[in-house]
């Protein structure tokens, strides 16, 4: 098996795999992206919160995704950080429509910032400010002000508006996130 | 699988040196992408091998490696995936947060791949806790009607396992289970019909009803059907109803079932049944005869078995397949010709056995020890049979000893010559004999020490006691301690008895006081001190007789002493005397689903006055009353079964008080009772001086009041009888909560009399030498009365009756008596309250009906006549 995932991934038929963690407060629509993201013969029809975690894999162009999706409610949230290590690239999921709520993802993502295993590495994180059909979402960059995200100033960061019913943004954001991450995984 | 061979045959193992902490390091390798699946596999099988050779793995390490094992989900691997499940469900209890792969169990569950789904299921359900269980829920009760049988299997084992802590859940599955019955699948179906007993098993009617419909409706699985049986008979054990039921009726059809699994399940229930008839008994008995010759190995054992065990009980429904027992002595399985042989031994008239022991020892040495230990045990079961034969038992017996064999195998040897001894006079001398030799290369110490023990007891009055001397004495040369400190005991013993040996024996012990051991030397100087006495009493009342305290209250009461050093010496007669242990056989619930048999746990209760003079003194109340007497051994019912409350009582003697215990439980879900008291009124001059109520009554929690009651002054009024009443105040509460109203009422419930008897005021006291204690208290305040017992027309009938209302202890094993005779001398002792000694000899005549001398002896003038009262 070596010998031909080497030959493969030498011909260019075999993608590289990158690991992502999916993480943000309960109901914000983690696992509904993925499902979206993922091949049309593995979807599934209902969607349930997740409790503790769920491994998902899809692909794009260029790069085969493992995607960590966490469990967004409150009591599960301190087991994010046993999956930072390995990871290469963040997916943090808004619920755009709940205003009150942004404070705690705010929190969230400081801790997540100031994590041991996050601080000191130059990993990708793209934000998805999801739910942007219905009527009071805020804008990416009214969220994008709220959590203060350009505060960040040594990880490359990027924020779109999503609506992971439909599909729409999901690929722009997926698109970046593959771009910086070819440049991690080659080196 | 070759290497695991090659490995197995250089007889290593190759996780016999693991490290734990090498391993958890090693389990970082799970963090690694790519995953290197035949690497991690390797590390999971490590950590199962930790884990269940009982290696201690703390929560924080074994949360690291359990976190680390998640990332594993990442691969498809079926292999690795399927370990991944073994190690969360052996993990599940010691990790925190195992909660985190809910949702990855879940998604496997529900997934399209079937490897995958089952061993999910039961992963899932080891990690579920009761908060999370609604969640899956859903999931479950698909899985229980999933048309992959595996599938619907692992959920419903997995049921079984959650009803024990949530079993309100599980009861609303209940449909679900009633579908998954009617699988074509066996396991199916016998997992199904598990969950459903188990939903149902508090409702008898609701049992009663699925066994009637399953035993019509014929199940397609013999497991199924074994369960079955084994909850109808069950409910016919708990019922008590007879053999006219359905249930037997069923049971007995499915002796013509056609799996063997399900005729011998069936057989098997029969024979274990309480109170069956020769007739039900008969074909039951006939299909085990069939499985004896069987070509398989397994069936002729179970039947076999079953026929020893049921050769016990009886064994004229087992003669019948003598025959057939007879074929399997020369069975290749030695397992099976050990229990061939030893039924036949049961069943077997006294002219076989001397063909049979010949056939036993020819393949003694070949069988393994726990089945010698069956043959000792029925080889001990006939001697009892037929004593006549006891010599060539007692060779057997003795050659066995000889043999090689472990301590379990030896101590059932040594347990069965004394007990043929001591049944067995004409048996004693050679016992002895044998017993001697056996401790001259003996390399069990508690063995020794025992054997030790009996000789001392009953060498000293064989005819020829001197010849057990030498026996005795060269384990004071040649053994350990524990041994000598026994043997130098027993020489004592021998000494205090036998007036002609007595001074050999101090030359003897002479010699002891010079041992090495601490023990040994303490041992031999009280016993020459006492026997260069020369008095009968001392001998007795420090060599022959023995302590006869409780050694807890001992312990106490010296303990209590030294913290309050008073002037006045330390009295013994203060310390509460031992009772005689009486092993009480306690049977716990079974259920079908376990096997029935191994049920009997037996417990002591040797120390149960002591537990309860710990409790009486933790009361203020009770603090003045002195050492506590005795208390009555078995709690005396004041309810019918079944009533409103429950109640119980236990007599505590104190030397001018008695102290009744009440064991109330409220049986009412709807009330707590409040203030609990029972009020007792006598005739007599017995006065009620203090209640100690139980301040509240829940349901179903038992709880316990006192009332104390003083001594009339005048010393020979004992008897009387109690009306009692049980008052309390009662309030309402809801059954669901438990919580009450704030008002109640009070009220009142009549409960049955409780009797106060002479036996009440005795304790039983074991005087190994009666002779020597009846000469000791001599007859000062001796009584002689003749008695008339017209109501007892046979010797043991009187015998127990007078050991019965007098409660002393008999004596000199006077307590059976021979067959055949008419006259029988019943030796009784015991200290009378106050601690006096009681000492009771009984002459007794069979004439039509029983006369009776009796003669008193005590060291208290009252204690005599009242202990005369007791039979007039």
């Amino acid at each position: 098996m070596g010998f031909f995932n080497t030959l493969a991934q030498w011909l260019g038929m075999k993608k590289k795999n990158a690991n992502v963690i999916v993480i943000g407060l309960d109901n914000s629509g983690k696992s509904t992206i993925l499902n979206k993201l993922k091949p049309e013969e593995s979807k599934r029809h209902d969607i349930v919160p997740t409790i503790g975690f769920n491994v998902e894999k899809f692909m794009t162009k260029a790069l085969s995704f493992t995607a960590f999706d966490m469990s967004g409610q409150g009591r599960y949230r301190n087991l994010w950080e046993h999956y930072y290590r390995e990871c290469h690239g963040i997916i943090f999921v808004l619920d755009s429509s709940d205003k009150i709520r942004m404070s705690v993802a705010k929190d969230e993502l400081n801790m997540l910032l100031n994590h041991a295993d996050i601080v000191s590495r130059r990993l990708p994180i793209l934000f998805f400010a999801n739910k942007m059909d219905l009527r009071d979402a805020l804008s990416s960059v009214k969220c994008s002000n709220m959590l203060e995200v350009e505060k960040i100033r040594d990880k490359p960061w990027h924020i779109c508006a999503s609506n992971a019913h439909t599909g729409e943004g999901l690929e722009e954001g997926v698109n970046w996130l593959t771009d910086q991450l070819k440049v991690v995984i080659n080196q | 699988m070759r290497r695991d061979k090659k490995e197995d045959e250089d007889g290593g193992n190759p996780f016999y040196n693991l490290e734990k902490s090498t391993v958890l390091q090693e389990a970082r390798t799970f963090n690694e992408t790519p995953i290197k699946i035949r690497k991690c596999c390797h590390i999971l099988t490590k950590i199962l091998y930790l884990i269940n050779q009982g290696e201690h793995i703390g929560t924080t390490e074994a949360t690291e490696a359990f976190f680390a094992m998640t990332k594993l989900f990442q691969s498809k691997d079926v292999t690795l995936r399927r370990m991944v499940y073994l190690c969360i469900k052996e993990m599940a209890t010691i990790s925190e947060d195992v909660i985190i792969v809910t949702s990855s169990l879940t998604k496997d569950m529900t997934g399209k791949e079937d490897q995958f789904r089952a061993p999910a299921i039961r992963a899932l359900c080891r990690i579920t806790d009761s908060t999370m269980l609604q969640a899956i829920e859903r999931y479950l009760k698909q899985a229980i009607v999933d048309k992959v049988h595996a599938v619907s299997s692992a959920a419903l084992t997995s049921s079984l396992h959650l009803a024990k802590v949530n079993p309100d859940v599980v009861k609303r599955w209940v449909n679900e289970a009633q579908e998954a019955v009617s699988s074509d699948n066996v396991m199916v179906q016998y997992h199904a019909l598990g969950l459903l007993y188990h939903i149902r098993k508090s409702d008898r009617l609701a049992v009663t009803k699925l066994v009637s419909k399953f035993a019509k409706h014929s199940l397609k699985s013999p497991y199924a059907y074994c369960l079955l049986i084994r909850i109808a008979c069950k409910l016919l054990r708990d019922d008590d109803s007879g053999m006219d039921s359905p249930m037997f009726d069923f049971i007995e059809s499915c002796l013509r079932h056609k799996s063997e699994m399900v005729i011998y399940e069936a057989a098997h229930a029969i024979v274990n049944m309480k109170q069956t008839t020769a007739k039900e008994l008969a074909p039951a008995v006939s299909v085990l005869q069939l499985f004896c010759s069987s070509p398989k190995p397994t069936l002729r054992f179970a039947a076999v078995r079953t026929l020893n065990k049921v050769a016990m009980t009886h064994p004229a429904a087992v003669t019948a397949c003598n025959l057939d027992l007879e074929n399997l002595i020369t069975d290749v399985n030695r397992s099976i010709a050990t229990l061939a042989i030893t039924t036949l031994l049961k069943t077997g008239s006294e002219s076989s056995i001397d063909r049979l022991m010949k056939q036993i020892s020819s393949f003694m040495s070949e069988i393994s020890d726990e089945f010698k230990i069956v043959v000792v045990q029925a080889v001990k079961s006939l001697c009892m049979k037929f004593p006549r034969k006891h010599s060539i038992m007692m060779n057997f017996l003795s050659s066995m000893l000889r043999d090689e064999g472990g301590f379990e195998y030896k101590k059932a040897i040594v347990d069965s010559i004394i007990c043929i001894i001591e049944e067995n006079p004409e048996a004693k001398e050679v016992g002895l004999a044998h017993l001697c030799e056996f401790i001259e290369d003996c390399e069990h110490t508690v063995l020794a020490t025992r054997i030790l023990h009996l000789l001392g007891r009953e060498g000293p009055r064989t005819p020829q006691p001197s010849k057990y001397i030498r026996f005795i004495y060269n384990r004071v040369i040649l053994e350990s301690a524990s041994v000598r400190a026994a043997a130098v005991t027993a020489l004592a013993k021998f000494g205090g008895h036998c007036e002609e040996l007595m001074p050999s024996v101090i030359v003897l012990l002479h010699r002891s006081q010079l041992d090495t051991d601490d023990e040994v030397r303490d041992r031999a100087t009280f016993y020459v001190n006492v026997l260069q006495q020369k008095q009968a009493a001392l001998n007795s009342a420090y060599i022959l007789n023995g302590l006869q305290v409780s050694i807890i209250g001992l312990e106490r009461a010296l303990h209590q002493y030294t913290l309050e050093p008073a002037e006045k010496p330390f009295d013994l007669k203060s310390v509460p005397l031992a009772t005689q242990p009486l092993a009480e056989q306690k049977t716990a619930a079974v259920g079908p689903g376990e096997t029935p048999g191994v049920k009997a746990t037996e417990k002591v209760a040797a120390s149960r006055q002591d537990i309860y003079a710990e409790q009486l003194a933790a009361v203020p109340q009770f603090a003045n009353l002195g050492p506590l007497f005795k208390s009555s051994s078995m709690p005396l019912e004041l309810t019918e079964s079944e009533t409103e409350y429950s109640v119980r009582c236990v007599k505590h003697m104190f030397p001018h008080h008695i102290v009744f215990q009440f064991d109330c439980t409220n049986t009412l879900n709807d009330q707590v009772l409040e203030n609990v008291t029972v009020h007792m009124e006598s005739t007599e001059d017995f006065e009620v001086i203090n209640y100690v109520p139980a301040p509240s009554l829940p349901y179903d929690k038992p709880g316990i009041t006192y009332t104390l009651v003083r001594l009339p002054d005048d010393p020979t009024q004992v008897t009387t009888s109690f009306t009692c009443t049980l008052k309390f105040v009662v309030k309402d509460c809801d059954p669901n909560t438990g919580i009450p109203d704030d008002d109640g009422y009070e009220d009142e419930y009549v409960l049955e009399d409780v009797e106060l008897l002479v036996a009440d005021h005795v304790q039983k006291v074991m005087k190994p030498n009666f002779a020597a204690s009846w000469d000791e208290v001599a007859e000062e305040n001796e009584l002689e009365d003749t008695f008339a017992l017209s109501t007892m027309k046979t010797l043991p009938d009187a015998v127990k009756n007078v050991i019965q209302f007098m409660g002393l202890q008999p004596c000199e094993r006077s307590d059976k008596v021979a067959e055949g005779k008419n006259t029988h001398t019943l030796y009784l002792a015991g200290v009378y309250r106050g601690g006096h000694d009681v000492l009771v000899r009984a002459k007794m005549v069979l004439d039509d009906s029983v006369t009776m001398q009796l003669t008193v002896r005590s060291t208290d003038a009252h204690a005599s006549e009242v202990i005369v009262s007791a039979v007039g």
